[in-house]
């Protein structure tokens, strides 16, 4: 849930901005990370690990575990919790390992 | 094209920002790198109030430090390449900087590493469920993104910070299940704190701990653990306090050596009085250099700038000892009342600093 009237710091929510997970979308606000947004949205399921194939969300909440990992506009593996929301962005959960090694990609 | 500057900080949390003060106040062109969007650090999302600050802040709430601190600097020349990020150094020892797109070089005559701490992880079974956070994300989603991360919460560890986020939950609303400890008694300095969570009726489960998670995708129940019973909880959030250890990936591309002190974090850059490193054109500052409280770490910070200036022949070699006599007064003041064992801790690494433990080698 979005906090319209913080206890301490008061109303802050002033502008908002429709942002896409998996094509639907959601309300957001601009000072709000990605990862925050989905979360007020209740979106918590960031990604799956490759592995075990387990649900992955956001965890530590300033770029150090990479837990919160998604596609955002095209880009993959984007520290969700590090970048604030811009209207219209798109965004996919991170769900498999992005292709690294085709052309356009260096040698 | 090189940046030349002064002097480098890596990192716009409290630290960095006392130590910019020191150095830009006296005439240093300085250049703080920070990869976060915003300035003041883990300071911004932190609306308690602090108590125990030096001179000449009186006491006030978190992110009211942070602005007073990033104020105090506008009249100065200070350089911010905010959304940056230290990933390594160059052949000739520039440091590398990136926007998360490109990378350049910048070459300072000093750096000043205050890159902060991490929050550790609680392992239990399921620990890695959505849902389950760290104490200081679930901080930084209530002050900083205005967003309530749950409906109904556990949190692990009952520490001053972990008390201080269970009532910031629980005033937007957050129901809290319970506090769960895993020793037989409360771990909050602050009794004020503890009074708070009476006050709000939030159950202190001592010598308690979390057997496991369950959920489909998500965080949906936990099992606690008391010596005679389990307690099955439903939950959508369970935050974690693991405690913290420092950041010290860019003291490994600069070469740094290391020692271990458990009271300040786990393994620390080696460093002598002056908070340098054994690199000698590298400093460092705040909880990179050892976790301790709030007013103990802005102390931290001035020490490596009062040691930059003198090196840099901005002041005398008897100011510089003048200031940094008073300096190690009031860190002691702080540190050594409060956190006794933190104080013993720094000295002891400060004795260290020419038998580091660790030389020429990652921690793994
Ligand atoms: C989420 C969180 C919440 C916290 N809440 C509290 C609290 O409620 N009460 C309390 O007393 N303490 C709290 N702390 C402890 C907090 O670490 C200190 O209070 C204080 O902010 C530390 O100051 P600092 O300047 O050493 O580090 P920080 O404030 O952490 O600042 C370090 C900065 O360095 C930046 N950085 C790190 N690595 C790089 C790099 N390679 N390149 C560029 N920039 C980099 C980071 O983005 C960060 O902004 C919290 C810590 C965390 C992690
Ligand atoms: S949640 Fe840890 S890096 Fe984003």
């Amino acid at each position: 849930m979005h906090i319209k009237d913080h206890p301490v710091l008061g109303p802050q929510l002033q502008d908002p901005v429709t942002i896409y997970f998996n094509d639907q979308p959601y309300m957001a606000y601009k000072q709000q990370t990605v990862a925050a947004a989905l979360i007020a949205n209740g979106v918590k399921k960031f990604g799956l690990s490759r592995k075990l194939v387990q649900s992955r969300g956001l965890f530590c909440s300033r770029g150090r575990c990479c837990s919160c990992y998604m596609t955002v506009n095209g880009e993959d593996h984007v520290r969700t919790c590090m970048i604030r929301v811009e209207e219209g962005m798109e965004i996919y959960p991170n769900l498999e390992d992005p292709e690294v090694r085709g052309d356009g990609h260096g040698d | 094209m090189v940046m030349e500057t002064d002097v480098l900080i890596i990192g716009a949390g409290p630290a960095g920002l006392a130590a910019a003060y020191e150095t830009a106040s006296r005439g240093l062109d300085v250049t703080i790198v920070d990869e976060s969007i915003s300035k003041g650090g883990q300071l911004c999302q932190q609306t308690q109030i602090l108590r125990t600050l030096p001179s000449p802040f009186l006491a006030m709430r978190g992110y009211e430090l942070a602005n007073t601190l990033i104020n105090q600097l506008d009249e100065f020349s200070v350089r911010y390449l905010l959304g940056h990020r230290m990933i390594g150094t160059y052949k000739d020892g520039s440091i590398g900087i990136t926007d998360e797109t490109n990378v350049f070089p910048v070459n300072p005559k000093k750096i000043i590493v205050a890159t902060g701490a991490a929050e550790k992880a609680v392992p239990f079974p399921k620990w890695t469920l959505p849902g389950v956070i760290t104490v200081g994300a679930a901080q930084t989603l209530v002050n900083r993104d205005f967003v309530t991360p749950g409906k109904n919460a556990v949190i692990i560890g009952s520490s001053d910070f972990a008390m201080d986020v269970a009532i910031q939950l629980s005033d937007v609303g957050v129901n809290i299940i319970g506090i769960v400890e895993s020793l037989p008694k409360i771990l909050a300095r602050d009794a004020e704190k503890t009074e708070h969570i009476m006050q709000r009726s939030i159950p202190l489960y001592l010598r308690s701990s979390i057997k496991e998670a369950r959920g489909n995708g998500e965080v949906e129940e936990i099992d606690i653990q008391f010596p005679d019973r389990i307690m099955t909880e439903k939950v959508d959030l369970v935050c974690v306090d693991g405690g913290r250890t420092p950041i010290l990936d860019a003291f490994y591309q600069l070469g740094c050596s290391f020692g271990f002190q458990e009271e300040l974090g786990g393994w620390l850059p080696q460093y002598n009085e002056f908070l340098q490193t054994d690199c000698k054109d590298v400093f460092l500052a705040g909880n990179a250099a050892g976790i301790s409280s709030q007013g103990a770490l802005l102390i931290t910070g001035r020490i490596p700038g009062v040691r930059v200036c003198e090196e840099l022949n901005i002041i005398s070699k008897q100011e510089a000892e003048h200031e940094r006599a008073s300096h190690w007064k009031e860190l002691e003041n702080l540190e050594a009342k409060l956190f006794p064992e933190k104080w013993e801790a720094r000295l002891n690494h400060i004795k260290n600093y020419a038998n580091p433990l660790l030389k020429d080698q990652f921690i793994s």
